[in-house]
């Protein structure tokens, strides 16, 4: 059988109901990922994917039922899984086997997931290529001279190229959404808190989410039932039920306030990315959907916003990678400073040392006050701009990318142009709200790229439901 | 707007806060591109936010955590990806008191 | 010759009575094997997240109330970012902008010293410095243990005085339950900000800091020293280094610590991890219905309430053990003033100069032998001789009260005081006239017990005398 062009809810009920096995399935996309190896996309097979699978075969046949009964998954390497390595791409943490299970990870194996392996990604998720890592540059799944996007690029790689029937990936800046456009696939960034952050490798704390990528909008609210629920390992996880996404689901969207942002019309001017955004919008109108012409009027100061508190938290975060306690320690180190100095140096790839210096710069005293606390003072006036639109809007619609992936080299020694890539995705990170992209359209390269829908906090379900009804008309 | 200006001694002083170690060239490489990012990120500084408070998240001290202590890991489990061990300890060169 | 004044400020920390860590759920226990009250977030390990322990927030409240501190209604924790072994994280998570208690005072014999304020953080873990060939070991089990740190203004002006605030502070503490100060297992530790200052002068010189110090002793010596050492840099018209300066208890002396490359900073941030903590006032005001009274407030009850004098009261309040003692013996025995006199003459005496010492006699029993002697079934004299035998063998009271009481009964004793009366009527008229009537009468108490072999109770004889005489 062809799993890869199944979807994961229907490949889940073939297996729950034993028309195939795990084992079967499992073994069908562990070749294809070594046979799409060249793609990079994955880090490493678990080896023992398969005695999982057999298993969970054994345990379906005892009646065991979970929405992800013997069904692999691969998972952003950033993701903790007991006894499996998680090196977040990064040299440091090299050799890093997991001391303990993200909650992510719980949940999925309380379903009966089988962890097939872990995906390529930018250095403890800096970067919005997976050039960053310091392993391998995963390549678009369309377009082997271009990059996946950043920095889940493994993940969403791997989903575009059927080498699983979902990945996780986490989305600080729009590491999720950006790299899901640049394959044309469905990535989503659950509302702050609404999937815990035990046991994921902190980037920027109060920004970050882990969520599905997946092939389809129906596999990814079916997929986030399962990852969503708090944790009493996380604070800021939220502690309320976790609804059933996919029946949010209603194929109908008269009536639906759909918010198009004036500032977002100025900045989408002369991009690839133009006329789709404009006729999906048309779309959603001759449906019956209210568009509404709605301002967050600082929302170009999202990026330096951005570039402030992301930095300063992961300068704090990136911390405890000192040497001392865990993999990496420099063979030349004698003394304790040294362990310190040459442990990161050596371990630590470019970008990642440029944001723990932008950091502490923007941490450092006399800095503080005009840096970080600024930012934070304009991402609160930001959710106050956003709460106005929302209190009249169920939804924004906005790009994911400015256009299609760009090429493998191109942005590489360019920082800024590099961070600019970011401009649409982080906004929802900067809210805190959810956040979906879908594929849309394609560009002049015949390669896709994503819109975005945006909700309130809490409405994945709206963002479901409009996600739904515009790739039913967009899916090719 | 003035670009804000970045001297060697500024990123030297960055370096060690990092506990990062750079080449000369590399760090006179970061003055010039510190001071990109920074003329991005200073973009904040033409935002007037004189009127706003920032909010904390927060929770009700009763709905905090009991007071109720648990198993801990195994020493062998918490010394597991520890480059150098010595009797069930974290082991570094010796350090001056 | 120039005089000068002093100026102190204390950073106090102690160890908060919890059973679990301030942010994980690993035991805050002393004394294990290494590594052994650990898990992935007091190690710090990728992907640890720490959620704060309800208890210890109570607990900084509670030592707050206790020093008329005002309490936030809003505390945030922030990450103090630094690198050092010890420190798992490579950040303390710590309170900078909104700590749980702010200002407050404890006031000492002729002063009050104010407090700024009193945070919760966490500890970090234990260096051990052994051979060069082993090198240096780290034991993350004091890791994440909770800490309250008091900070006060710089308000003492002698060891003394810091000697008599640590005490006074050290008593609160244990009294409201919030932390044990178990001084030699590093349960609490002194940071002394000191510098001098022409007398009189209104400009603070420039300051030194001794850390941790964790003996009342140290501190004492410690604030001598650097005093004297100030003093004399100063006279001789030199200048104070601002340093952190380490006091060798062994030498007696502080010597500068290894200056650091890069100045101290430590980037305070909020910490993205942990929520703020809303206290409102209901649950301050439900905690402090749990407050006992403290060791002053008791002092003040003893002697308005009870009518101790003020050295009995001053001895009994100093000590949390004996308030306990004295509160259950009275319990049993409702005259406080006799049970101080036996608690301050009878045992403190008896134990004052052992290490561990413990009183040997529970509350009960000692109030038990105060019934008997108060009821006239035993006199003080057997009264003294069973308490001395209950704590040196435990033996049984009733059965020595049976055996060594035998108590002249009040009858009898009637007819012994009568013929006394009757024999001795100079005594008589000299208790009537005389301008010292009590030593007449102390001597008619005196013949009573000579008859009587000291058998006869003597409140019950004292009453039938004065029947006679009146």
């Amino acid at each position: 059988m062809n799993f890869e062009n199944m979807s994961l809810i229907e490949l889940a009920s073939l297996i729950q109901e034993q028309k195939v096995s795990s084992v079967e399935v499992t073994k069908y996309f562990i070749d294809k990922c070594v046979e799409k190896q060249n793609l990079n996309a994955i880090l490493e097979i678990f080896d023992d994917a398969i005695s999982q699978a057999e298993e969970m075969d054994k345990k379906i046949k005892n009646g065991f039922k979970g929405k992800l009964a013997g069904v692999p998954v691969i998972i952003k390497d950033n993701i903790l899984y007991k006894g499996k390595k998680a090196s977040c791409s990064s040299k440091f943490l090299e050799n890093y086997v997991a001391q303990y299970n993200s909650t992510v990870v719980d949940h999925m194996l309380k379903e009966g997931a089988i962890i097939l392996g872990r995906a390529n990604m930018d250095e403890f998720a800096m970067g919005s290529s997976t050039e960053n890592s310091a392993f391998v540059t995963t390549l678009n799944a369309l377009d082997p001279t271009r990059v996946p996007g950043g920095s889940s690029g493994g993940s969403a790689c791997a989903v575009a190229a059927g080498l699983c029937p979902v990945a996780l990936g986490t989305d600080t800046g729009g590491s999720i959404r950006q790299p899901a456009s640049y394959n044309g696939v469905v990535g989503i960034k659950p509302t702050y808190g609404r999937v815990s952050r035990y046991g994921v490798v902190a980037f920027a704390s109060s920004l970050e989410q882990v969520g599905p990528i997946t092939k389809n909008v129906k596999d990814n609210a079916y997929m986030l039932s399962v990852l969503a629920g708090g944790s009493e390992n996380d604070e800021t996880s939220l502690k309320i039920d976790v609804p059933d996404f996919l029946s949010y689901i209603k194929d109908n969207i008269k009536g639906m306030k759909i918010a198009v942002l004036k500032e977002v019309e100025e900045v989408v001017k002369g991009l690839d990315v133009e006329k789709t955004y404009h006729d999906v919008i048309k779309f959603l109108s001759n449906n019956g959907a209210e568009i509404i012409n709605a301002s967050i009027p600082d929302f170009t100061l999202t990026l330096p916003c951005y570039y402030i508190i992301a930095p300063a938290e992961a300068t704090s975060n990136l911390g405890r990678f000192d040497g001392v306690k865990y993999s990496r320690r420099s063979q030349s180190a004698t003394n304790i400073d040294d362990i310190y100095l040459k442990s990161r140096s050596e371990g630590f790839g470019k970008e990642v040392k440029r944001r723990i210096m932008l950091g502490n710069f923007v941490l450092s005293s006399g800095y503080f006050d005009a840096y970080y606390n600024k930012a934070k003072k304009l991402q609160q006036k930001l959710k106050l701009e956003a709460s106005k639109v929302f209190s009249v809007c169920d939804a924004i619609i906005l790009p994911t990318t400015t256009g299609e992936a760009f090429k493998i080299g191109e942005k590489v020694n360019d920082p800024i142009s590099m961070y600019k890539e970011d401009l649409f995705t982080i906004l929802a990170n900067v809210l805190g709200v959810p956040s979906i992209s879908i594929p849309c359209g394609k560009g002049k390269n015949n390669l896709p790229f994503g819109i975005q829908i945006i909700a309130n906090n809490l409405n994945e379900g709206i963002i479901y439901d409009i996600a739904n009804f515009i790739e039913k008309e967009y899916r090719g | 707007m003035k670009k804000t200006n970045v001297t060697i001694e500024e990123v030297r002083r960055l370096a060690a806060l990092s506990a990062l170690e750079f080449s000369e060239e590399e760090l006179q490489a970061f003055v010039p591109e510190f001071e990109n990012i920074l003329e991005l990120v200073d973009q904040v500084k033409n935002c007037d936010v004189s009127d706003v408070e920032v909010q904390y998240s927060s929770h009700k001290l009763s709905q905090l955590r009991s007071d109720i202590a648990k198993d801990s890991l195994p020493q062998e489990e918490i010394l597991l990806n520890s480059p150098k061990t010595k009797k069930g300890s974290f082991c570094v060169p010796k350090m001056l008191d | 010759m120039q005089e000068y004044d002093i100026v102190i400020g204390l950073e106090v920390h102690a160890e908060l009575k919890t059973d679990s860590k301030v942010f994980c759920t690993c035991k805050n226990q002393f004394g294990s094997s290494p590594n052994t009250n650990c898990c992935p977030v007091c190690v710090g390990l990728p992907g640890a997240l720490p959620v704060l322990n309800k208890k210890a927030v109570e607990l900084v409240i509670k030592a707050g109330l206790t020093m008329d501190c005002e309490i936030n209604n809003l505390a945030v924790f922030e990450r103090k970012n630094y690198f050092y072994p010890d420190l798992a994280k490579a950040y303390q998570i710590s309170q900078l902008v909104r700590p749980i208690c702010i200002g407050g005072h404890i006031n000492l014999k002729n002063k009050s010293v104010r407090l700024n304020r009193i945070h919760l953080e966490e500890d970090a873990g234990k260096l051990i410095h052994s051979t060069q060939a082993i090198g240096t070991l780290i034991d993350y089990n004091r890791g994440g243990v909770p800490l309250m740190e008091l900070v006060t203004e710089p308000d003492i002006s002698s060891a003394d005085e810091a000697v008599e605030f640590l005490t006074k502070l050290r008593a609160r503490l244990i009294f409201a339950d919030v932390a044990e100060c178990k001084m030699e297992q590093g349960g609490m530790r002194c940071d002394v900000n000191i510098s001098v200052k022409p007398k009189g002068s209104k400009i603070f010189g420039q300051r030194t800091e001794m850390k941790n110090l964790n003996s009342f002793k140290s501190v004492y010596r410690a604030i001598k020293y650097e005093a004297n050492r100030q003093i004399e840099i100063l006279s001789n018209g030199g200048k104070i280094t601002q340093e952190t300066r380490k006091w060798d208890d062994n030498h007696e002396k502080s010597i500068s610590m290894r200056k650091k490359e890069t100045s101290q900073d430590y980037r305070y941030f909020p910490d993205p991890d942990l929520l703020a903590v809303e206290i409102s006032k209901e649950e301050v005001d439900k905690i402090k219905k749990t407050l006992p009274l403290m060791p002053e407030e008791l002092k003040q009850k003893y002697i308005k309430d009870y009518s101790l004098t003020e050295y009995d009261a001053d001895v009994i309040t100093k000590d949390k053990e004996i308030i306990n003692y004295f509160e259950e013996t009275i319990k049993f025995y409702n005259n406080p003033k006799i049970v101080a006199n036996w608690l301050l003459t009878d045992i403190l005496s008896k134990i004052k100069d052992e290490e561990n010492a413990e009183i040997k006699i529970t509350p009960k029993n000692l109030a038990k032998i105060l019934t008997l002697l108060e009821e006239g079934k035993i006199s003080r004299t057997v009264a003294k001789d069973i308490f001395a035998k209950v704590w040196e063998e435990n033996a049984d009271i009733d059965e020595l009260a049976k055996q060594l009481g035998g108590n002249v009964d009040e009858n009898s004793l009637k007819d012994i005081i009568s013929s006394i009366v009757k024999n001795n009527p100079k005594a008589v008229e000299d208790y009537k006239t005389s301008d010292t009537p009590d030593k007449v009468f102390r001597w008619f108490v005196g013949q009573v017990m000579k008859e009587t072999k000291g058998k006869a109770n003597a409140i019950i004889a004292e009453k039938i005398i004065k029947e006679f005489l009146n």
